[in-house]
Formats: C-alpha cells, sequence, structure tokens
C-alpha cells in the first residue's frame, strides 16, 4: 500500500495562538480517515495546508509524494474547501466544465464529465443555474460536485453533510462509501465532521485533533489487544441484578454504563472468544430483552474516553 | 518543458473564461456599456468633428504648447483625422480607465473563496497570468469595436477606407494593449492584495499618486535622478502622443519590462498568500 499523505511535524500558529502542534500522520491509500476535534481545533486549517492554501511554518507534508499546492497534483487531488463559493456570474454547470477544462479534460469529455458529477449529487436540473439562485443545501451539493470531477485519487471534505438534509446527507455517505469500496477506484477520503456517527459508518481510521495537537490517531476497525468490547443497548435501564449477572460473566474485564439504556462491556478475547453467545443467553435465560448488541466500542465512546 | 506547456494551456483557458465574463455575463455587459457611454461622448464630441477640431485655434495651441509645430504636422500626419483624434484621447483615457475595469481580476475569487477551487486544478502563477491575458484580451475587444466605429467614420467622410488607414489602426490597437498592460499588470498586484475591486483602485490611485509626488520630491533635490519619470508605468504616452505610424513602437520596450516586473511581483504575492 502506497502512502498517500505523510506529515511530519507540522506546525502552525497565528499570531499567538497555536493552531497545530507537532501534527504527524500517516495515510495509505485505500483509507477512509475521520477527521475529528471540537471547534478551533485545527481542523481546517490542517486542511488549508493539505489543500496547499496555507504554508505550515514548521514540519512537512507530502500528497502523493508531492508537496501540498504542487501542480503534479491538479486532478490527483480533490477537495471540498469549507465555504469556497461559485462565481455567481457564471452557471455551476459552465464552472464545473471550466473545471474539468483546467483538469486536462477536452471540451466535450468536460462537459460529460460535469453532467455525471451533477447526475451523482442529484443536480442534473441546475445545471443551468446560477450559484446565487441554488439554495444552501444546493449550494453545498455542487460544491461536493467539483471534487468528484475526474478521477482523484485522494479527495479531502471539510464537512461534506453540514447542512444538507438528511436524504441528501445519506446520499452524500453512500456516493462516499461506494467510491472508497474495494469494488470500485477506491478513491482514498479524509473527511472532517462533527458528526461521530457519520465518520463512523464511513471511515476506518480516525485522527483526533484537540488545540492542534493528535491526541489519539485510533483505527477504527478494532484493536489487536485481547481486550475487546460489546455495547448493549437494552429495552430498560439496567439494574443491580442484572449487573451482578453480567459480573460473573467469564473472563469480563469490566461492564460500565454508557447512554440511555447502554452498556459497555470489555472482555478477553483469547480466553472467550464466544463470549457475545455467553452474554446473550444469560439475558435470554433471565428474560432481559436487548434491542442491538455491538461488537467494539462507538467512535463516541472510544473518543472521549480517551480523552 | 510539460509545465510550461501546462502553464500556458491554463493561461489560456484563464482568458478565455475571462472573455466569456465579458460577453455572457451581467458584469461584463455593464463594462461593455459604461464603455459605449464614455466612447459615444469622445465620438459625438471629438471624433466626428475630428477634421475641424485639428484644425481648430484651441487645440493647435495645446499639441503646440505641449510638443512644438512638429507634434501637430507629426498629428496632421495620421492617414484620417479621425484617427489623429482617437489616438490622442485614447493615449490619455484608457490608462485610467485600465485601473477601472481591471480591479477585479483577483481580488472577488480570494474573498469568496473560489480561488480554493481553482488553485486545486492549476497553479497559482497560471491563475494570475491568465487573468492578466483575459483582461487584455477583453481590452482589445474594447479597443477594437471604438476603432473599427472610428474608422467606419474616417471611411464613411472620406469616400472609402484605404490600406494606410488599416495600417494606422493596427498600429493604434497594438500601441494601446501595451499601453494598457503595465497599469493591468498594476491592478493584478493590488487586487491581489486587498478584499475588493474599489480597495484595489483607490489603493492604485494613492499608491501612483504617492509615488509620483516622493518621486518629485526627490527629484527636486536630486536633480540628476530626473531620468526616473521615464521609468514610471505610463511615462510613454506623452512621448508617443506626437508620433504616428509605426514608429511609436520605438518606446514598446518600457510597458513590456514594467509589466514583466508587475506580474513577476503579482505571481509572487499571490504564492505566498493564504487563501
Amino acid at each position: 500500500m502506497s502512502t498517500l499523505i505523510h506529515c511530519d511535524n507540522l506546525s502552525k500558529r497565528f499570531g499567538s495562538k497555536t493552531a497545530l502542534a507537532n501534527v504527524s500522520f500517516s495515510l495509505q491509500q485505500g483509507d477512509v480517515t475521520a477527521l475529528i476535534g471540537p471547534n478551533g481545533a485545527g481542523k481546517t486549517t490542517l486542511f488549508s495546508i493539505l489543500c496547499g492554501y496555507l504554508r505550515a511554518d514548521s514540519g512537512s507534508v507530502t500528497l502523493l509524494g508531492h508537496k501540498p499546492g504542487s501542480t503534479a497534483l491538479c486532478g490527483q487531488l480533490a477537495a471540498l474547501p469549507q465555504d469556497a463559493q461559485f462565481d455567481p456570474a457564471f452557471s455551476v454547470g459552465e464552472q464545473l466544465d471550466f473545471y474539468g477544462r483546467l483538469q486536462g479534460l477536452s471540451h466535450k469529455a468536460a462537459k460529460q464529465e460535469t453532467d455525471r458529477v451533477l447526475a451523482l449529487v442529484e443536480l442534473s436540473a441546475q445545471r443551468k443555474q446560477k450559484a446565487a439562485a441554488l439554495s444552501h443545501g444546493m449550494r453545498k451539493r455542487a460544491a461536493i460536485a467539483q471534487a468528484f470531477i475526474g478521477s482523484p485519487q485522494l479527495v479531502l471534505l471539510d464537512e461534506p453533510t453540514a447542512g444538507l438534509d438528511p436524504a441528501h446527507a445519506l446520499q452524500i455517505r453512500q456516493l462516499i462509501s461506494q467510491l472508497s469500496s474495494h469494488l470500485t477506484g477506491k478513491v482514498s477520503f479524509m473527511i472532517s465532521s462533527h458528526n461521530i456517527f457519520e465518520l463512523e459508518q464511513l471511515c476506518n481510521k480516525v485522527l483526533y485533533l484537540q488545540h492542534g495537537q493528535l491526541s489519539s490517531p485510533a483505527d477504527n476497525n478494532g484493536s489487536d489487544s485481547a481486550e475487546q468490547f460489546l455495547t448493549l443497548l437494552l429495552e430498560q435501564e439496567a439494574d443491580q441484578p442484572l449487573l451482578a449477572l453480567l459480573q460473573q460473566l467469564p473472563e469480563l474485564i469490566s461492564v460500565r454504563p454508557g447512554q440511555k439504556n447502554q452498556l459497555v462491556l470489555s472482555y478477553n478475547s483469547n480466553k472467550q472468544p464466544q463470549f457475545d453467545l455467553e452474554l446473550l443467553q444469560c439475558l435470554a435465560a433471565h428474560g432481559y430483552r436487548y434491542r442491538n448488541l455491538i461488537k467494539g466500542q462507538t467512535l463516541e465512546q472510544k473518543l472521549f474516553s480517551v480523552s | 518543458m510539460p509545465h510550461l506547456v501546462t502553464l500556458l494551456t491554463h493561461t489560456g483557458l484563464y482568458a478565455g473564461f475571462e472573455l466569456r465574463r465579458l460577453w455572457q455575463t451581467r458584469s461584463g455587459l455593464m463594462t461593455l456599456a459604461a464603455t459605449l457611454v464614455i466612447w459615444g461622448l469622445l465620438f459625438r464630441y471629438a471624433i466626428v468633428p475630428a477634421a475641424d477640431l485639428i484644425a481648430s485655434r484651441g487645440f493647435t495651441d495645446f499639441i503646440s504648447g505641449l510638443f512644438g509645430n512638429n507634434g501637430i504636422s507629426q498629428l496632421r500626419s495620421w492617414p484620417a483625422p479621425e484617427l489623429a483624434v482617437y489616438w490622442f484621447f485614447s493615449l490619455w483615457l484608457l490608462p485610467l480607465l485600465s485601473l477601472f475595469f481591471t480591479a477585479n481580476q483577483l481580488c472577488p475569487d480570494i474573498e469568496r473563496g473560489t480561488v480554493r477551487f481553482l488553485t486545486l486544478r492549476s497553479s497559482r502563477s497560471s491563475l494570475v497570468l491568465g487573468r492578466f491575458a483575459g483582461q487584455l484580451v477583453v481590452q482589445g475587444c474594447l479597443i477594437l469595436l471604438t476603432l473599427l466605429a472610428t474608422l467606419t467614420l474616417a471611411s464613411w467622410r472620406a469616400g472609402g477606407i484605404t490600406p494606410a488607414m488599416v495600417s494606422a489602426a493596427l498600429v493604434i490597437l497594438l500601441n494601446l494593449l501595451l499601453v494598457v498592460a503595465p497599469f493591468t499588470a498594476i491592478m493584478a498586484v493590488f487586487s491581489a492584495l486587498v478584499r475588493s475591486a474599489k480597495l484595489a483602485v483607490s489603493l492604485a490611485i494613492v499608491s501612483l499618486g504617492l509615488g509620483f509626488a516622493l518621486l518629485s520630491w526627490f527629484v527636486f533635490y536630486f536633480p540628476d535622478f530626473l531620468f526616473l519619470f521615464s521609468y514610471i508605468p505610463g511615462a510613454q504616452v506623452i512621448q508617443l502622443l506626437p508620433l504616428h505610424g509605426w514608429q511609436t513602437f520605438k518606446f514598446a520596450t518600457l510597458p513590456l519590462w514594467q509589466t514583466a516586473l508587475l506580474l513577476s511581483l503579482a505571481c509572487l504575492l499571490v504564492k505566498r498568500k493564504a487563501l
């Protein structure tokens, strides 16, 4: 697997404020990476440096083996920058055609590509409309469409579903899933969002930025250690007798409450690989009903137990 | 070499897009309308009565005062008085109009963030050069339109168009492009520095005015540096006025290197700018 992004001790300051402090990470081909962090954590700064909009004060960064902003990245790197707007004087279609031409497509191919990407975000009917005439959500989808022109290897999306209605947010998530799947072109993504549940569905890698520092680069596929987690959602609140029963399960390490009616159990998977079955049998035997059982912790549990 | 080809291709694409902005967008059509109004007034009061104007006492006194009798004879050497008057007025007027019409080369896109979409697909240099080339092509179109109108008037009065008139019109077109090029490049620099076209125009006027005043003050105390005036943008205009025909190109190098220098500065500013 080749390295798509390599950041080494990246730092950026704005006056006295540190936006990024010695951020180092690598992204491999095929990764779908979540960039998470509170407001002001440095997510957009990191995106801006990767896209070549900003220069880092120190450290090094390469994308597909090139420095950010290099012309060699044209057509290979695509992005949805935060707050970038289309030119209000031209129609969305004209501008996407032009972007296609800049990416080296012929006049005809650029038009076909515009039709394709507008169809991806269900904006074919808006091809001839000017950006100013579109709603906020439509403008966002048009901006997402521009990121899919051509065949980019790496797509950086800053808050792709913010401001979209649930149906179109789902559509964008499906689009990202489809493009990043092994069956298609295997596009790699880096997605910044505040929607943890969305990132959990899409991403296999997490970068957690806080105060400009990368605090928990965790793998969303689950760790290789013997300690594994189960997240159990019950139909009723867990009472003391149930907790006492669960404590008796073999190889249980801990049980702690999560959100409403939720329990997070950790166990030694090497010694008890069938722990999930044991748990379900225990619940059934004592008449406790459950809504769902998830292997592993949710991304939210991982992040906020670590941070 | 492939980089140069890409740079030139992208520059051409940007220039073409700017040309579409002139003919296909509301702001472009407003520019066209403003040009028509300004030149309409000039046509009505200067170019239509060109033959009379050149013969008038006031005009000849003004030209003689500036350039001596040689200036008058040179102005009368143009193949049509309409072209002579067009030459005279456009040399004064176009640099100023250029400051206003080309002030939005980069700033609206930078402010709006559109430039973030563009720089993912092309270098920042090709953006600067393309926008500059586009503005030059747009101004070339506007000059060509007014020049064609002037030629039509001249041929109507003279009863036909002569090869000398066409040649003179071509000389005027190329010269005017050379005159506006450094001013367009100045606006490339200022539009990279500020957030709006209005601010860019204000900054250009203040900077040029202040620069001229400071240079005058400097030369007053150090007269040996009087030659510096010949390097300021538009300095060749005063020397071009009393000339005609292909001899006007002897001053072509000055605007060319001024333009190259200013565009390099604009490229540098945009390359270093946070978008």
